[in-house]
């Protein structure tokens, strides 16, 4: 899972600028990298969930362009490492580029209404302080069980924050995407 | 209303007559370098995109592997579709040829 796919993909390309190489991207998103004395690239693709049999197609299509495929999943997210030549881009042309924006907007926004929903759900029962008779309490009583919730109330905003994230990160490329359908 | 691909894109009318012969993707890529004079160079993902596309619309079918790689080729309406385009342009050539002295408005 990722929020800014293109914010992910500059922060990994400036480390491999610095002489470095991806080797390994763990399930929790631990980058592993090593010196070299080659430059490399990194480009994150993302794919509608891809079939068994379609994942060997796209597997096979990019690395015979010389793509070293590095994480993923079937599900959508991929990285891809290349040596830095003249053909750095996955996207050569105005529409395939603008449809991969349309697909993040979608990953976007498939995430980001199911949080919203799940929030729904949190604080629709509840309410934002779960704590009984909170409010009709006074004076230090009041602040400090005020206090005490407060660490629950933000655990239990996370969907809700996460969701907001979401939010920018469609918003961001349907940006991209409406400047691409424009020209 | 027209269909969405149309009019083509260069990407897509580039594939479509390069798979005029059977061809796996990297193949058609390296093609329509060749073709173009080296002004259309197909980045990976525009042409698994491109690939995807014309397949489910019925304009190309795989037709064989070669090795892992699956091979490609123009369907009969893909053709329909590229003989449209030729007259499209066709006549956009035509009004490139007369003269801007001859137009009866």
């Amino acid at each position: 899972m990722f929020f800014d796919i293109e914010k992910q993909e500059q922060w990994l390309n400036k480390q491999l600028h610095k002489g470095y190489r991806c080797t390994h991207i763990s399930g929790l998103g631990i980058y592993t990298f090593e010196e070299t004395d080659k430059r490399y690239v990194m480009r994150m693709d993302y794919q509608d969930y891809l079939s068994k049999q379609k994942f060997k197609d796209y597997k096979g299509l990019y690395e015979d362009f010389g793509w070293v495929y590095i994480a993923g999943s079937r599900l959508g997210g991929h990285y891809w490492q290349k040596e830095d030549d003249n053909q750095n881009e996955i996207f050569s042309d105005r529409q395939s580029r603008s449809n991969y924006y349309k697909r993040l907007m979608n990953y976007s926004a498939g995430f980001g209404l199911m949080l919203l929903f799940i929030s729904y759900l949190i604080f629709n029962d509840s309410g934002l302080y779960l704590a009984d008779g909170l409010w009709s309490m006074e004076g230090t009583l009041f602040w400090k069980a005020f206090l005490f919730e407060t660490p629950f109330v933000l655990l239990r905003s996370i969907p809700f924050l996460m969701a907001v994230f979401f939010g920018c990160s469609f918003y961001k490329a349907f940006r991209k995407y409406s400047t691409l359908r424009e020209g | 209303m027209k269909h969405k691909l149309l009019p083509l894109s260069e990407t897509m009318h580039y594939i479509l007559l390069a798979l005029r012969e059977p061809l796996h993707g990297y193949a058609v890529m390296q093609k329509i370098e060749k073709i173009s004079n080296g002004s259309v160079i197909l980045a990976a993902g525009t042409l698994y995109g491109a690939i995807e596309n014309l397949h489910k619309h019925g304009w190309i079918e795989p037709v064989g592997e070669s090795g892992r790689r699956k091979v490609y080729m123009i369907t009969s309406e893909g053709n329909a579709i590229l003989k449209m385009e030729q007259n499209r342009l066709l006549h956009i050539l035509s009004l490139y040829e007369r003269s801007e002295s001859n137009e009866k408005i």
